[in-house]
């Protein structure tokens, strides 16, 4: 299979790479009647697909599920999710045939071999559905004619589409039609009932396409969302041990701070993030942000090249025919880090503490989302895709931070995700090193403030908010937050 | 000269800037036990804190613990509510989660819990087991806690403080959730523990108190006054006044028949909750619908709620129509307003007063849309009613535990819904709050709602009920019509 990106001509793959719409409220109007009666058959049962089959369900919708014969057999926890819960549960052979809809809700690594196994039981004029492109877009898997191609992908773990459409409410969602496979003209109108039916259409939903999603995601989640926010929370935490800061406080610092401070960017961007410093501690940070996104702009930018030419999809794919051996070997270097193994000390760290104490972490998130970013748009992403791939999702990554470490992040990111995060890790630990040793406790570990009288140049001041507030991201980002209402507040420990 | 147990002087404490104990001065002498009642919002949950040192004050708080004794030398404070954590420490759950089946385990087992628990008190496991047993807990050992209700979770409260047995145990609202044995049980058992020397400060309005219950007080003024017996006190701020106009309009019916259920089975694994449940509820039937603790009346109430996934595997029919034959959730919740202590604690902690009023309308946990001004005008009626204006713009966790209620009271009849379920609606409120919201009941159901009642107090119900269905292990008992009432 060739990756189907590199098949298309230029004029086409900007085409598809500038899909992106925001979607009004209205366009809502009609729920999920377009999947109304149909048979909607999820394949795979484990946060994501059962989450998502309930809500369908208790949206009217008729689900049921499908999983190997190995996993009914063997009554695993997939087999149960789905019986204990109601749905009916069926082999390939068994439910794939009647199936209008499939959805397929299995990991990225497992995509081609389920496809494989799956088209040819699909009927006549059936949809397919994805939560992620990689399978269409870097495998180049190629889909039967008849068969309409959609994707609906939440932006959230399958735990919280569940809490929050049960609440009323429901996740972000990015929803595209893959443009091969539209042969009857109804994907759009199905992939907006589907999202109606998990609760999507309440909180935002980004009309993209199978390319500028995977191209945008791969590069958000290995760049700013995973990598930057691995590589700054050890360099952040070693830093502070080096310098006789109490372990048990650096690790909590690193551990929880990195979701206090992102909170204050998902309810106002960079701008609020950086207003929560003292007008001293906001210049530095504009200083050191300004510093790191020279040092690392080019690796940003060769990560950006290796996704769109497919490059980075080749390795890793080698390495998972590999048996995932530096994926695996970079997962047990992440387990031993000195970070990973202290626990969080039992001290108090008030909210405001956390930006004070962690000015090094403010500005390694504002180089970061906005490196991914302007990377990103240079490429060719409408900015509002680069938006949800950089700045959005940061918040929902630092809370798995703050939840478990790094491990608990690369738990729950996709194999993907994991896989480019420790290439970007591996890569800009090194980059980074002359510059950290500039690095003192005032930026980490101890309030910015302490001994400095506060003073400020005015006019310097005025420069330093001016490009924070007018930098594109903060401009897409105000008309952007303004839509997705009601966002929740995550709750610190 | 006997120095008292306990001496509190100059006592000064706010909560939310309101002064609520004001140089307060108290004595509580050796071997003596109280229960603090009267009304809520007088600071009985304050003054407890700051006595157990969970909160800061102003003045002196001094206890005289008994050196000789072995029991442990320290207040225990047993919250009203509590928040447990899942595996990975957070507690972000929904009211529903407890009835859907998930493999992966998000939270520790009973018997996890109490193991650890011990653990961190050195205390022997062999003394906890006859507490579970009287408590009729026992059973619950492998249950997850985010399976249990919220009896169930208070009686693990109290599981926990009648084996710590500390000097000076203070609970507040210990028989909330609990049914009718239970409380008797737990009695016996307090007396027994002030038997051995723990001495006990109860935060309750109820009547059925364990003997070793010397004295009562009273929060007056920001002072700790002892009285005779608890005042079933007319309180000057809750006068009746006449219900909003829109809440006087009778509910338009779309089927005679409210609920169906045939033979109707739930079962986690191989544990049954319900079995083969009949019952029948038409348009305009006032129900009392009562059982033990663990008899399964929640899960009977989420399957009438649209909220239990099992739901789909059974002949149930809400409204006329047969569940699972397209109907979405919120087409089901749109006929109901439900209150109960699951749906109270897993409330959006965000949302003000004013927003979980006016979320009731979109049966939503949180405000997350603009509401038209006709709507908009009967929250703020609503609001005067409860007598809440001044409370509006408060989120609703900053209240105290008895308004926070009231608050969810008019979320829950603010769209004068067909049905009203109310499970153990009245749980915190003082009596005379508890007095005035029945009598709205009545009168609400006067005009043809349809009520389903949940209270293990025979003397906290409306008068309208008028019928009767009783579980015991997850099996109808009774279903009878109460001609008395009628």
């Amino acid at each position: 299979m060739a990756n189907y990106f590199n098949t298309l001509p230029l004029r086409e793959k900007l085409n598809q790479l500038g899909v992106c719409d925001f979607m009004d409220s209205s366009e809502f109007l009609d729920g999920v009647s377009a999947l109304k009666g149909k048979k909607l058959v999820i394949v795979g049962c484990g946060a994501q697909g059962l989450n998502q089959g309930l809500n369908l369900r208790d949206s009217g919708l008729d689900v049921s599920y499908t999983l190997r014969k190995e996993a009914i057999e063997g009554k695993r926890d997939s087999w149960k999710n789905a019986t204990e819960n109601n749905f009916t549960v069926g082999t390939y052979e068994e439910l794939i045939p009647n199936a209008d809809v499939v959805i397929n809700l299995t990991p990225d690594k497992q995509h081609t071999a389920v496809v494989n196994a799956i088209m040819p039981l699909m009927k006549e004029g059936a949809t397919l559905l994805y939560s992620h492109g990689f399978n269409i877009v870097e495998e180049g898997m190629q889909i039967r004619k008849d068969l309409t191609v959609i994707m609906v992908a939440p932006k959230c773990p399958g735990s919280e589409v569940r809490a929050e459409y049960v609440r009323g409410f429901g996740v972000p969602t990015l929803i595209a039609v893959h443009p091969e496979n539209d042969p009857q003209g109804k994907g759009l109108a199905q992939a907006k009932a589907y999202c109606a039916g998990t609760g999507g259409h309440r909180a935002g939903v980004l009309k993209s396409s199978f390319v500028a999603e995977v191209k945008s995601d791969l590069m958000g989640e290995q760049t700013i969302l995973c990598g930057l926010l691995q590589t700054g929370s050890i360099l952040s935490f070693d830093k502070m041990v080096e310098k006789g800061i109490d372990a048990g406080y650096a690790s909590k610092l690193v551990q929880y701070g990195v979701e206090v401070i992102t909170e204050a960017l998902k309810q106002g961007g960079i701008t609020a993030m950086m207003d929560r410093l003292s007008n001293v501690a906001k210049i530095k940070a504009f200083e050191i942000s300004e510093e790191l996104k020279d040092i690392m702009r080019p690796l940003f930018q060769k990560h950006q090249d290796d996704i769109m030419s497919g490059e980075f999809s080749r390795i890793m794919m080698e390495d998972w025919a590999n048996g995932d051996k530096n994926l695996l070997a970079w997962r047990a270097e992440t387990g031993e880090t000195a970070f990973e193994k202290t626990p969080a000390g039992d001290v108090k760290i008030g909210e405001q503490e956390y930006f004070d104490n962690y000015t090094l972490m403010v500005a390694f998130v504002r180089a970061g989302v906005e490196l991914a970013f302007e990377t990103m748009v240079q490429a060719g992403i409408k900015p509002e895709s680069a938006y949800y791939e950089s700045l959005h999702e940061t918040p929902l990554i630092a809370n798995t931070i703050a939840r478990k470490k790094l491990f608990e992040m690369n738990r729950v990111i996709s194999d993907t995700a994991e896989y480019g995060c420790y290439l970007f890790d591996q890569a800009c630990k090194p980059l980074l090193g002359d510059f950290m040793k500039k690095v003192d406790t005032d930026l980490v570990g101890k309030n910015f403030n302490e001994g400095k009288d506060g003073a400020v140049d005015n006019r310097q001041l005025i420069d330093v908010n001016e490009a924070i507030r007018s930098h594109q991201v903060e401009q897409i980002g105000a008309t952007l937050r303004k839509a997705m209402t009601a966002m929740k507040a995550i709750k610190t420990a | 000269m006997f120095k008292p147990f306990l001496h509190i002087q100059d006592l000064n404490l706010s909560y939310h800037n309101k002064a609520v104990l004001k140089d307060l001065y108290w004595e509580m002498n050796i071997g003596e036990s109280y229960v603090i009642g009267g009304q809520s919002g007088t600071g009985k949950t304050s003054l407890a804190k700051a006595i157990a040192g969970l909160i800061p004050y102003q003045g002196s708080i001094e206890i005289d613990f008994d050196q000789l004794s072995k029991l442990p030398k320290e207040v225990l404070y047993v919250e009203s509510w509590y928040q447990f954590k899942n595996l990975e420490g957070v507690a972000n759950f929904y009211y529903q989660q407890r009835y859907t089946s998930q493999q992966a385990k998000e939270t520790l087992t009973v018997h996890a819990e109490l193991v650890g628990y011990g653990k961190e008190k050195g205390l022997h496991f062999d003394q906890v087991e006859p507490i579970l047993e009287a408590l009729g807990f026992a059973t619950f050992a492998s249950s997850q806690l985010i399976e249990l209700s919220s009896g169930e979770h208070k009686k693990l409260q109290l599981v926990k403080a009648l084996w710590l047995k500390p000097q000076l145990l203070i609970i507040d609202q210990p028989y909330t959730g609990l049914d009718a044995a239970s409380r008797k049980n737990l009695n016996i058992l307090l007396d027994q523990i002030a038997e051995e020397g723990v001495q006990l400060l109860l935060i309750c309005n109820d009547t059925e108190l364990p003997t070793c219950i010397g004295s009562f007080a009273e929060i007056r003024n920001g002072q700790l006054v002892k009285v005779g017996a608890l005042e079933s006190s007319a309180s000057n701020e809750t006068h009746l006044r006449e219900i909003p106009d829109f809440l006087k309009e009778p509910p338009v019916y779309s089927s005679q028949n409210i609920v169906k259920m045939v033979n109707v089975n739930i079962n986690y694994g191989k544990k049954q909750v319900l079995k083969n449940i009949n019952w029948e509820v038409k348009a305009g039937e006032k129900w009392l619908l009562q059982g033990p603790n663990g008899s399964g009346k929640s899960t009977l109430l989420s399957l009438v709620n649209g909220d239990h996934p099992q739901s789909y595997a059974n002949e149930l029919y809400l409204f006329g129509n047969r569940r699972g034959s397209g109907e979405s959730i919120w087409d089901i919740k749109q006929h109901i307003g439900l209150i109960s202590p699951e749906f109270h604690w897993y409330f959006d902690p965000t949302a003000t007063v004013w927003q979980s009023i006016a979320s009731g309308f979109y049966d939503t946990v949180g405000l997350f849309r603009q509401l038209p001004y006709t709507k908009s005008t009967q929250v703020d009626e609503l609001v005067e009613y409860f007598g809440l204006t001044e409370n509006k713009n408060e989120l609703l966790t900053a209240l105290p535990l008895g308004k926070q209620r009231l608050v969810l009271l008019a979320r829950t009849i603010i769209k004068n819904p067909e049905l009203l379920i109310l499970d153990e609606p009245c749980q915190g409120l003082d009596q005379q709050q508890t007095k005035h919201f029945n009598q709205l009941v009545d009168e609400l159901c006067s005009n043809g709602m349809t009520l389903i009642y949940v209270g293990h107090f025979e003397s906290q119900l409306p008068t309208c009920i008028e019928k009767r269905i009783l579980l015991e292990k997850g099996e109808v008992k009774v279903v009878e019509t109460i001609l008395e009432n009628v």
